[in-house]
């Protein structure tokens, strides 16, 4: 579908010492603080950080849906302010429209954004079928299982075409055999049809298992607490002494909470 | 599959059985007591009721009198309904609008349909005219008030999705706000169709010369209760397979949702 | 955001003026609706105070005409109550009781109340108790409805969890059946005073000598629309504040769930 102009490493999504509070009647929160970052063309980035670190908040700032308190972020070179049809979102609790169809579903973005039916009816083909949901593409959420929900979420985000996809959390909701499944065919999905990820977990073998870069969050306020290019061969095995001691080292970095 | 129509027919049979022994405690009831004097047994009731169809009770048959009645309640029903949906997403929604319905609908909603009666005969007349008006208000209040609570239920979270895949705030509001509304709307239109359905009995009850109510008040006059309870009957099949009915295309249109038992 | 607030409520008020506002300006200034159609909102107003302490047209004030409609309502609501709840509950909670009951009631539950004036005048004559019995009937069907209802939500794991602990059929039902239904039973207590208050005023409608139904009904005759709109804000400001007064109890009980 979409060519990759000439694989050069233009910064996609990039932001600047953002910060973000919440306040409430109680007083104010600090759940961001100073994170200042950039996501190249292409680049499957993993945020990665233990339960309730603000790693959805980031995403929702670097996103559009939600404002950061301070600092800014672009998206190509534009500040984000809104969400947009440029910046895809899977989201963890998935979100699908019940009560429309997995065609439904995948279309929605080209259909709200005015394409021809023929267009959307082509694009949403493509993407089901790469997700592995051909033949399903008549039925409802709702008769769905868990795996096959967040296919046609990551589906939905592909099919609009954006720039950079944020996956929060995609596989959190489902069993451990489904999540390894999930990993490879996510892997599957992006070796298709590279695209720009910035991808968000709290397992460290998921985050080993996809990244190209693992960025380590600390706890609440999150910041920057380390990065690390993972530079193994793909597809990945999770038992290679490599794979182990990389995952052996984040751990020891990473904050432990309760 | 077996089990279901087992189970099916072992439910009808407790059906019948226990509407079998309610008809035999009517009828010993009314033998043994004071009361046989005017009140008439069951049998005398069910064959009155099926003589009602073949010859008349006042001036016309059991199903010309549920067709007046009927032709009361379905005209303003649906344009009841339409109002009702049509205000209560757009308040639900814009909170402008809200800001502006908002204190006049809080008056008329409390007030029950049954109660302005008398005024709207004074405005519409006896004719059709006070009970169209009756049944609209019966319709529009409960659908205006569960259209506002489905459109203010909207997941935000769908909203922040649809903005991600680029729709705008009117493409939204068709493809999200609508559709999720929708079970929330079903619900509205049901307990507006069983109040129309006993705002027209208690109409023509008050003042008509036709219809199920008017069967049920003509009664009185004439002392006979056995064709009150005829006109009970008719009431409550009709009460039945309408909202029957209304259950069906529900299912129908809401295919996609997950109906807890 | 507070702006925001007032601005809407400025709407309000706005609104509401200009309802009041073109009300009187067809009625006492342009004068095309006539008095007997439509009195001026002044003089509603003035008859509503009024009507607080003159007993005529129709031979009792407000107050005695609201004393008279409640002393009923409340009673056959009473019985609704005490009858509808346990019905209910027992519905749910025996199965020969429920197969017995439930075609009977699903027979009489879509007969609307007012039905049952002329039987009930025949049974019980023409005073207080037949238009009781004909509340009682409006207000038993959602007493049971909602029991039902309720009691069917509990989940098989509590009650496993119980007969774990060796609880008896009573106590499944009173320690963990009935307080799993409370929510639900709430509800049909607050709806079936609705469908009562609405019961009695259909019953003064077509019968009585006392009561906010007979007041409006009598003040049609004489053509006195400004004491049928009274009695109709009369009655829908009682129906707003016992329904108030239940959704505070209800809240009061329900505190500390959700
Ligand atoms: N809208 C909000 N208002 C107040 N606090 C919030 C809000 N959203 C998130 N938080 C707080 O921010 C912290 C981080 O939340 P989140 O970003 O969801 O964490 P994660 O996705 O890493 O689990 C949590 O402690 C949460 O309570
Ligand atoms: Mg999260």
């Amino acid at each position: 579908m979409r060519v990759d102009s000439t694989g050069s490493v233009d910064t996609v999504i990039s932001c600047q010492r953002v910060s973000k509070e919440f306040s409430s009647k109680r007083g104010t929160t600090k759940v961001i603080e100073n994170i200042s970052l950039e996501v190249k063309r292409n680049e499957f980035v993993v945020l990665f950080g233990p339960g309730q670190c603000g790693k959805t908040t980031l995403m929702n700032v670097l996103s559009g849906l939600d404002t950061a308190t301070s600092g800014t972020v672009y998206s190509l070179g534009e500040k984000v302010v809104r969400p947009g049809a440029e910046r895809g979102v899977v989201f963890q609790s998935m979100a699908l429209f019940p009560w429309l169809t997995v065609r439904g579903n995948v279309a929605y973005g080209p259909k709200a954004r005015g394409f021809e039916k023929s267009v959307w009816i082509e694009k949403s083909d493509y993407y089901i079928n790469l997700v592995g949901l051909k033949g399903f593409e008549d039925s409802y959420i709702n008769k769905l299982s868990g795996g096959m929900k967040q296919r046609v979420g990551i589906a939905r985000a592909y099919c609009n075409e954006p720039e950079v996809l944020f996956m929060d959390e995609p596989f959190s909701a489902l069993d451990a055999q489904t999540r390894y499944l999930m990993q490879e065919e996510i892997m599957r999905i992006w070796s298709t049809e590279k695209r720009t990820i910035v991808f968000i977990t709290n397992n460290i073998e998921e985050a080993v298992y996809v990244a190209d870069r693992i960025i380590l969050l600390t706890n609440c306020p999150a910041k920057i607490k380390k990065e690390y290019h993972i530079d193994l061969p793909r597809p990945r095995d999770y038992t290679s002494p490599e794979f182990l001691s990389l995952r052996d080292e984040i751990s020891k970095n990473m904050d432990r909470t309760l | 599959m077996r089990k279901i129509l087992q189970r099916m027919a072992q439910n009808s049979m407790y059906a019948i059985i226990s509407i079998v022994s309610f008809l035999l405690l009517w009828a010993i009831g009314v033998q043994l007591s004071d009361i046989k004097i005017v009140m008439p047994g069951p049998w005398e009731v069910i064959i009155d009721f099926v003589d009602s169809f073949i010859h008349p009770v006042g001036r016309y048959t059991m199903p010309v009198h549920i067709l007046y009645s009927l032709m009361r309640v379905v005209p303003a029903y649906i344009v009841g309904s339409v109002v009702g949906i049509t205000l209560g997403i757009l308040m639900g929604w814009y909170r402008p609008i809200n800001s502006i319905f908002r204190p006049i609908y809080e008056l008329i909603r409390p007030i029950p349909p049954i109660a302005w009666i008398p005024i709207s005969i004074v405005w519409f007349g006896i004719g059709e005219g006070s009970k169209w008006f009756l049944i609209f208000l019966a319709a529009f209040v409960p659908v205006t008030l569960n259209s506002i609570s489905g459109a203010r239920s909207v997941d935000p979270l769908l909203i922040k999705c649809g903005e991600m895949l680029g729709a705008s705030k009117k493409h939204m509001f068709r493809t999200i706000v609508l559709p999720f509304s929708v079970p929330y709307i079903f619900s509205g239109l049901q307990v507006g169709l069983a109040g129309s359905w006993a705002t027209v009995v208690a109409a023509e009850m008050i003042r008509s010369t036709e219809g199920v109510g008017w069967i049920i008040i003509s009664s009185m006059d004439t002392n006979d209760v056995a064709q009150s309870l005829v006109g009970i009957m008719g009431i409550g099949i009709v009460g039945f397979l309408l909202a029957t009915i209304m259950r069906n295309v529900e299912d129908r249109l809401c295919a996609w949702t997950v109906r807890e038992v | 955001m507070n702006r925001k607030l007032f601005l809407h409520l400025l709407i309000s008020i706005l609104s509401v003026i200009a309802f009041v506002g073109i009300w009187h300006l067809f009625t006492a200034v342009l004068r095309v609706v006539s008095v007997n159609t439509l009195p001026d909102p002044m003089k509603v107003f003035t008859s509503f105070i009024k009507k607080f302490s003159n007993p005529n047209p129709d031979g009792a004030t407000l107050l005695q005409h609201t004393a008279a409609s409640l002393q009923v309502a409340l009673t056959g609501y009473f019985y609704a109550l005490i009858i509808g709840i346990p019905l209910g509950i027992m519905m749910a909670w025996n199965k020969y009781i429920d197969r017995f009951v439930r075609p009977l009631f699903d027979l009489l539950k879509p007969i609307p109340g007012v039905a049952w004036i002329p039987l009930m005048i025949v049974i019980f004559g023409l005073g207080i108790a037949s238009k009781a019995a004909v509340v009682f009937f409006s207000a038993v069907v959602p007493c049971v409805l909602n029991s039902y209802t309720g009691i069917k939500q509990t989940k098989d794991v509590h009650l496993w969890v119980a007969r774990t602990f060796g609880a008896s059929h009573h106590q499944k039902l009173f320690t963990i059946a009935i307080p799993t239904a409370l929510p639900h039973i709430l509800t049909g207590v607050r709806v079936a005073l609705g469908a009562a208050w609405v019961a009695i005023v259909a019953a003064e409608l077509l019968g009585a000598t006392r009561g906010l139904g007979f007041m409006i009904q009598q003040s049609r005759g004489i053509y006195r629309t400004d004491i049928i709109i009274v009695g109709m804000l009369a009655i829908g400001i009682c129906g707003g504040i016992l329904t108030s007064i239940l959704t505070i109890i209800s809240n009061f009980l329900l505190k500390g769930r959700r």
